[in-house]
């Protein structure tokens, strides 16, 4: 890593200082020095359940506010999913969150990437099942209809398309209406027509003051939908703050800009020098580990 | 307990409905009505000199295949009972629920145990009936009650270790791999566990009658869910032959019903997707 780079040392200076951001929103919720790695395997032994720290996040500082849409981008295997994961309350972490994993698990809705439902209960059922557990006894017709299920509420789960399966996710994020809603790549397998009304319906429910949260890999399709964003890559959070701001820090001038951009701004990298070893782009710009990386 | 309750009954719901219990309900109807059909015809020539002169005595031969069908429809209904929402992603939205994880974890249990249970109870209700029609007598009420104690326990106790198994597992194949591997050892190699420990102890292997052998047999038995079955199964009868005290039998069962549940709820307590 070149440690002269001006453009790492503005970064570095600008993720010092958006901890100082105080915008008119309300934060609900903060992290602070954030840390989970995920326990693999040792093949280095013979003692198949002796495990060692893996890839994870790394010292994630992040203010959640409401009513914000907040992005989180990044390559795969940047800790976006475990970040969610974490803020959700499904991983126990390192470092501070200013609220429980009981608090947040009441209050945050949780939409996992691409889950698969299947079986023969129906969709009322299924949300219904949800419903108990999350003992909000909400009534589960109505949020049929917000999602645009209510008239295949009687459908069995194996005869769902990916688009209501989706909806069907959302539903259950939705259940006992969250202060929060995480979002993992919600767009992914659904048609244009179908991204429009979901955006619609996030940028709705951020105007009634909800926070989301939505992780993706795609710069542009998040564009029109984000208030903020924020880059991970290899665990970090390298920047966070309006895609404006963001571009400014990273020098980069151009009105459309993809996550390649963006990443290789960030580590230094030249974007032609990009390589499948994962290896060559693996330079952090502010931050060592100091523990080895899986 | 209301959401015990009530979670219970919409797991229950979703598992007695899935496409697996087409197969599942005519096995059981098979093993356990045809069973009891065959057993209660006073002219049945019934192998090893087994004679059978009571009602209670039809329902004890019938659980030799009740051992066979149930708990392996046990081990149909709950094998997959994480691994299959592990792989699909559903696990990951039960997590992210506030639900008390205990709570879930006993939910589960109790959810997939009823979804065989009921079947089960049903049939042997209906074989209550044929011994009826055919004998013209049927168990008292502390036969009766034994039997379907038994019968209940011994389902919850292969549902909570393949719903233990089942968290372990990452994949279907691995989740089916130790589904089947705990059944075949408890229901088919117990029996080569129990002469490997009678061989070793010094005990003659070749009459598997002799009262030495039917000793270790009967405190083998106790450390597997058939075992402790057959021993709960052998309190109403006058001689069995095998001299467990009931209140080993009862400990055995206890720790039998609780470890595993036990096991299993502490492991969702801490479970990832």
């Amino acid at each position: 890593m070149d440690k002269s780079n001006p453009i790492q040392e503005s970064l570095a200076a600008h993720c010092n200082g958006w901890h100082d951001f105080s915008g008119p929103m309300e934060s609900i919720l903060s992290l602070s020095d954030v840390t989970y790695r995920h326990q693999v395997r040792d093949t280095s032994t013979w003692k198949p359940w002796v495990k060692r720290d893996g890839a994870g996040i790394h010292s994630i500082d992040l203010e959640i506010k409401k009513g914000v849409i907040l992005g989180l981008i990044g390559p795969n295997g940047a800790g976006k999913t475990t970040l969610l994961r974490v803020i959700s309350g499904i991983f126990t972490h390192d470092g501070n969150i200013d609220k429980s994993i009981e608090t947040r698990r009441s209050n945050i809705g949780h939409m996992p990437e691409q889950v698969r439902w299947e079986g023969r209960s129906t969709v009322a059922e299924t949300l219904t099942a949800m419903s108990l557990m999350h003992g909000s006894g909400g009534d589960v017709n109505k949020l049929l209809k917000r999602v645009g299920l209510s008239s295949r509420s009687d459908l069995i789960l194996d005869n769902l398309s990916q688009g209501m399966r989706q909806r069907l996710s959302l539903a259950c994020a939705l259940l006992g209406d969250p202060k929060i809603l995480v979002m993992d790549e919600p767009l992914n397998g659904l048609d244009p027509l179908a991204q429009r009304a979901f955006c619609n319906l996030l940028k709705q429910l951020a105007s009634k003051g909800v926070a989301i949260i939505i992780s993706s890999h795609q710069v542009a399709e998040m564009a029109d939908l984000v208030d903020r964003i924020a880059l991970l890559h290899h665990g970090q959070l390298l920047i966070e703050g309006t895609i404006n701001s963001v571009k400014d820090a990273l020098g980069l001038d151009a009105d459309e800009v993809d996550l390649v951009d963006m990443i290789c701004a960030a580590t230094g990298i030249d974007p032609d020098d990009v390589s499948m070893d994962l290896s060559e782009d693996s330079m952090l710009p502010f931050k060592r580990l100091g523990v080895e990386e899986e | 307990m209301s959401q015990l309750f009530d979670l219970s009954k919409a797991i229950m719901n979703e598992r007695i409905r899935a496409g697996r219990m087409m197969v599942i309900w005519p096995l059981l109807a098979m093993f356990i009505l045809f069973s009891t059909w065959g057993l209660s015809d006073p002219k049945a020539n019934l192998p090893s000199g087994l004679v059978i002169d009571s009602a209670y005595d039809v329902m004890y031969a019938s659980t030799a295949f009740i051992i066979f069908s149930a708990t392996m429809g046990a081990v149909l209904v709950s094998f997959d009972g994480i691994s299959r929402d592990r792989i699909s992603g559903v696990l990951e939205v039960k997590l992210s629920q506030p639900i008390n994880r205990k709570v879930l974890a006993r939910s589960m249990v109790i959810g997939h145990w009823a979804a065989i249970a009921i079947p089960v109870i049903v049939l042997n209700i209906l074989s209550l009936l044929i011994i009826w029609y055919r004998m013209n007598s049927v168990p008292n009420l502390d036969e009766l009650f034994i039997h379907f104690l038994a019968n209940c326990l011994l389902l919850l106790w292969y549902t909570s270790i393949q719903l233990l198994a089942s968290s372990w597992a990452r994949d279907m194949g691995s989740s089916m791999a130790v589904g089947l591997g705990t059944w075949m050892i408890f229901t088919l190699l117990w029996l080569v566990l129990t002469t490997l420990v009678a061989g070793l102890m010094g005990i003659e292997i070749a009459d598997l009658t002799s009262p030495e052998y039917l000793r270790i047999e009967a405190i083998v038995d106790l450390f597997s869910p058939n075992g402790v079955y057959h021993h709960m199964l052998e309190w109403p009868l006058a001689e069995s032959g095998r001299h467990i005290h009931p209140g080993m039998t009862s400990l055995a069962a206890i720790i039998w019903s609780l470890l595993p549940v036990y096991l299993f709820t502490s492991r969702m307590a801490k479970l990832t997707p």
